[in-house]
């Protein structure tokens, strides 16, 4: 982990909590998860005590503190994508990958995760990969996604 | 460096922007929103773009990459002005006919109009579809006349023409007046008066003051103030502006959630587009009221739409709300007086300021005023965002304007207000969308999700998700929410498993009791609200699940069987290929389901044409 | 503006100095108010939610911890309402059946009128009420432990799971955790945990006087402001 990049990110920062949460999502736009060694300097540097720094790191779910794999597939479980059988797909995709939600897959190729929400609900159920969604989905159409995603073994994750 | 614009050079460029417009010969909308993005709007775009080139029409024709324009099931979709001409479905293979048929030659293309499943003919014209008819756009109709990353767009559609009528014309307390008699009550679900909330603010003491929107929208199936925010950010821009003057305020925040990225994109590029000509920052339009604007993104935590939470996150702290015996509007952000607003009341704000008062007042009823925008979502046929004037009633949404079910199974109930609101049975679907009455019935308006439901959805499972969010999503500092809420959960499994009792039921409802009186914050306070409008308006789905160990409509797994109906089965082997867990076997000409393999998943059903596969 | 304020708690009138809470008021006047996250000398935080009372205000009820209630003139408090007692009691009903094996949340659930517990037993060693958090925060000006995650996730936790250096062993966490102070018949093996409920005299004293501090031995188990002294 380079110190260097670190710095970057903390240099004219506020000398207290206001910009932690900006902070933590610059590191995990870079790190692609909030590297302990990180968030000790962030405590650091911002003079703020190291146990908040955690605190907030464990808090919001957009934050990761273990590395992620290198496709992030998100499944929608809203209200509107429930009602259209999204539990019965997070199946699918939990059975064809072989993990939990928040897990990652052995070959450190996908990471699963659930949201609550994400708002495109005429649509569902609805699927984002890599920060691209995917409507009305289906385990066919997931099974073509997932192959697709295999086929380009030099697809960097974009960074958002 | 920002250029010092006079209000008068404002007025002066919304006039030339419209004089540019008249130039082309035609116009193209098309709706960019997240929702039309994920059905592949920007093929069509690019596709647009290119065969406009090739044709040399780029001078005649202009592209204008709206917001969401709330008729999702039809997207990717356009309308071409002169002619108002409505197209629907769009991939990008048929953008070469429309250029030459349409914009060239004034000629409709038939087969991508919008056919009314009702009447089932083809209507040309946007207008005259019953979808967008019903409805009254006063603020989603917006999105549909601007680009959002133009300032331009939104000026010359008579954008801040409100904030110059307060800056020239308007003194603070008049301002407060005016919205107080507009009776504009909070859009996020509280139904507070903002007229009151921004007085209250405005009184109180602190060295300074803050304004917030709050585009934290986290409630499952709502994305009005997404589409709001992407697709028009420059409206809650002016609101904000004009609630700050009134208020007193110097510094505002649009705290929007992290699951938002092109909301984000668009809200910032909106601040520095009205940065750059002295909209924000010090001395707006050359006047001596400053005000700036900063956007923050959420971390993901539905908790902090609550407005003490969002606060705490603001200052870098974790999303746990406090408890608000001292109000917000007196001790908010870093302890200071802050006035919070929802994305879709700080968009009414600017044409209540231009219209007046009486004119929102004319909409809606005694206590609710205005419009409201709904997200229809769910077992539906035109799921979508609806706006209506409030007062509307339930049935006139559903079936008037949603078009009723999509797939011919009776509408059973709809669910209102997201997690904090309840589930509405097919009898009381005369009911208005009203602040008062809804809550009177046991649900609520919420921020305007609206979930339809029908005889295949099971209520007490739906009663079990909405738990198993709020118990996911609590912040867990007190008692009666995170303790409570788990034993609720519980007992729901409990129930939905086949192990219910009456008794169970008993807790079930004393247990909702103390966490809507106990818990901290509304999170807690509302959480029970699902299960006790279920258990209120559908009690027969849980006697049958306590009673007699079965899911009436067919969805709570360890109640129900799966099995091939002999006399329908064709043998054709696509449930067989489907099963994800080889629990189909075949018995001589057709196909049986072994009940110690199947995990009732209910992918065989889906893939079988002749519906032989049954649930019980 | 006068150091003390007047307000009706239960229809007394009680005189409290200016800046302190309902509950101290209460408290300070032998009304039992049950509390448990409530520490005197550190923040209130209104986690436990034991402490609720009703405000009345313009004919309307609000419900609210009285611990983080500051005391106003003309202020009038129900403590003992029905709807509060009901609550009240499920709550200590809840905490019993998340840890059984505290003494001090046991004595509460007695007082409080539980009878029976009707959830099934779980064994947590921890019911998040942050007296350990606040003491090493505003006591000894450590910081070193902290709520840790979100809802049923949320632990109290050390930076990284690690003593930091500047943890100054005080042992102030352990001495003021509820948990410490195991039943009677000595500590609850899992799956045979159980509501206690045995001190019969003090049974019978809390039902006939909720609202009054009967000056039980149950406070002692969880440290009730009055028990103290």
């Amino acid at each position: 982990m380079s110190a260097k990049k670190l710095d970057i990110i903390l240099s004219n920062r506020q000398k207290s909590s206001s910009e932690l949460i900006e902070v933590m999502q610059d590191i995990q736009g870079v790190y692609n998860y909030l590297p302990e060694e990180a968030l000790r300097g962030v405590s650091e540097k911002l003079e703020v005590p190291l146990i908040e720094v955690f605190r907030v790191a464990n808090f919001y779910k957009a934050f990761t503190l273990k590395p992620r794999g290198k496709h992030l597939l998100t499944v929608c479980m809203g209200t509107a994508c429930h009602v259209r059988g999204a539990p019965k797909f997070l199946d699918e995709v939990l059975g064809q990958l072989g993990v939990q939600p928040g897990e990652t897959t052995k070959n450190g190729e996908f990471t699963v995760e659930t949201v609550n929400c994400l708002g495109a609900c005429a649509l569902g159920p609805i699927v984002a990969l890599d920060g691209k969604y995917y409507d009305h989905m289906s385990s066919g159409k997931l099974r073509v996604l997932i192959q697709k995603v295999r086929e380009k073994p030099g697809k960097k994750r974009k960074r958002k | 460096m920002s250029v010092a614009i006079t209000i008068e050079a404002l007025k002066k460029q919304a006039e030339e922007q419209k004089k540019e417009e008249n130039k082309y010969g035609k116009i193209v909308t098309l709706c960019a929103g997240t929702g039309c993005s994920a059905s592949g709007c920007l093929s069509v775009l690019a596709s647009l773009r290119k065969e406009l080139k090739n044709k040399k029409l780029t001078k005649k024709v202009k592209i204008r990459t709206t917001g969401c324009h709330g008729f999702c099931e039809q997207g990717p979709l356009m309308v071409i002005e002169p002619g108002n001409t409505f197209y629907c479905h769009i991939k990008p293979e048929d953008i070469p006919e429309i250029v030459s048929e349409t914009l060239q030659n004034d000629k409709i293309v038939e087969r991508l109009l919008y056919t009314d499943p009702a009447s089932g003919k083809r209507i040309s014209r946007e207008k005259d579809i019953p979808f967008y008819k019903a409805q009254e756009r006063v603020v989603l109709g917006q999105n549909k006349l601007v680009d959002p990353c133009d300032i331009s767009d939104y000026i010359a559609n008579g954008g801040y023409s409100a904030l110059i009528k307060v800056l020239t014309s308007m003194k603070a307390d008049e301002v407060i007046k005016e919205i107080k008699e507009s009776g504009l009550r909070g859009r996020g679900g509280g139904g507070f008066s903002t007229g009151k909330k921004w007085e209250f603010c405005r009184r109180a003491e602190g060295a300074s003051k803050y304004v917030i929107c709050n585009a934290d929208e986290g409630d499952p199936g709502a994305y009005m103030d997404r589409s709001v925010l992407e697709g028009n950010p420059h409206a809650i821009i002016e609101g904000m502006l004009i609630g700050a003057y009134a208020i007193g305020a110097e510094h505002g925040y649009i705290y929007v959630r992290n699951e938002y990225p092109l909301a984000v994109k668009h809200s910032k590029l909106a601040v520095q587009q009205a940065e750059e000509i002295g909209l924000l920052g010090k001395n707006v339009l050359g006047t001596d009221f400053s005000f700036d604007i900063k956007l923050a993104r959420g971390g993901g935590a539905f908790v902090c739409g609550e407005s003490t939470a969002l606060m705490a996150s603001l200052e870098g702290k974790v999303g746990e709300p406090r408890p608000k015996d001292i109000h917000t509007t007196e001790k908010g952000f870093m302890d200071l007086p802050t006035n919070l607003n929802n994305v879709e009341t700080w968009a009414n704000v600017p044409s209540i300021i231009n219209k007046g008062a009486s004119w929102f007042t004319a909409k809606g009823t005694a206590k609710s005023k205005g419009t409201k925008i709904f997200a229809l979502t769910g077992k539906i046929r035109n799921t979508g965002l609806v706006e209506v004037p409030m007062g509307t009633s339930l049935r006139k949404i559903i079936y008037d304007i949603g078009g009723g079910s999509a797939t011919g199974k009776r509408i059973k109930a709809v669910q209102t207000g997201g997690p904090s609101g309840g589930c509405l049975p097919e009898e009381l679907f005369d009911l208005p969308v009203d602040f008062e009455a809804l809550t009177e019935a046991g649900s609520m308006v919420g921020s305007g999700g609206m979930v339809v439901m029908d005889e295949t959805t099971c209520m007490v499972d739906m009663a079990k998700y909405f738990l198993k969010f709020l118990v996911d999503e609590s912040c867990g500092k007190c008692v009666p929410c995170r303790v409570g809420l788990s034993r609720m959960l519980e007992i729901i499994k409990d129930i939905t498993e086949g192990r219910g009792t009456e008794e169970k039921l008993e807790l079930l409802k004393d247990t909702a009791e103390t966490v809507s009186i106990a818990s901290l914050c509304a999170l807690g306070k509302t959480a029970p609200n699902p299960v006790l409008s279920t258990i209120k308006y559908f009690r027969s789905e849980y006697d049958a699940h306590i009673k007699e160990k079965r899911c009436p409509a067919g969805v709570c797994r360890e109640l129900i069987h799966y099995s091939i109906d002999k006399e329908k089965c064709k043998g054709c082997g696509a449930c067989f290929k489907a099963c994800p867990h080889g629990a189909i076997i075949k018995k001589e000409k057709t196909y049986k389901i072994d009940d110690a393999k199947c995990q009732k998943c209910g992918i065989c059903k889906e893939a079988c044409k002749f519906e032989a596969v049954v649930v019980k | 503006m006068s150091e003390y304020v007047t307000l009706t708690i239960n229809g007394a009138r009680v005189r409290a100095p200016r800046g302190s809470s309902v509950l101290d008021a209460a408290l300070e006047y032998g009304i039992c108010i049950p509390h448990l996250c409530h520490v005197p000398g550190l923040t209130p935080i209104g986690a436990c939610r034991l402490c609720i009372v009703e405000v009345i205000k313009n004919g309307k009820s609000k419900v609210t911890t009285s611990c983080t209630l500051e005391v106003e003139e003309a202020m009038v408090i129900k403590a003992h309402t029905e709807k509060i007692l009901k609550a009240r009691k499920n709550i200590a009903e809840m905490l019993v059946a998340e840890a059984p094996n505290s003494r001090a949340i046991q004595d509460i659930a007695v007082r409080c009128g539980v009878k029976e517990v009707r959830y099934p037993f779980r064994h947590e060693n921890c019911v998040l009420c942050g007296r350990c958090v606040r003491i090493c925060d505003e006591l000894w000006q450590s910081k070193s432990l902290g709520f840790v995650g979100r809802g049923l996730a949320r632990k109290v936790r050390l930076p990284f799971d690690e003593r930091p250096d500047y943890c100054k062993r005080c042992n102030a966490c352990i001495d003021i955790c509820p948990m410490t102070i195991t039943p009677c018949d000595g500590p609850m093996k899992k799956g045979e945990e159980y509501f206690c409920g045995k001190c019969e005299s003090q049974l019978s004293m809390a039902q006939e006087s909720p609202d009054t501090c009967v000056d039980c031995r149950l406070g002692e188990g969880f440290g009730c402001v009055r028990a103290r002294k």
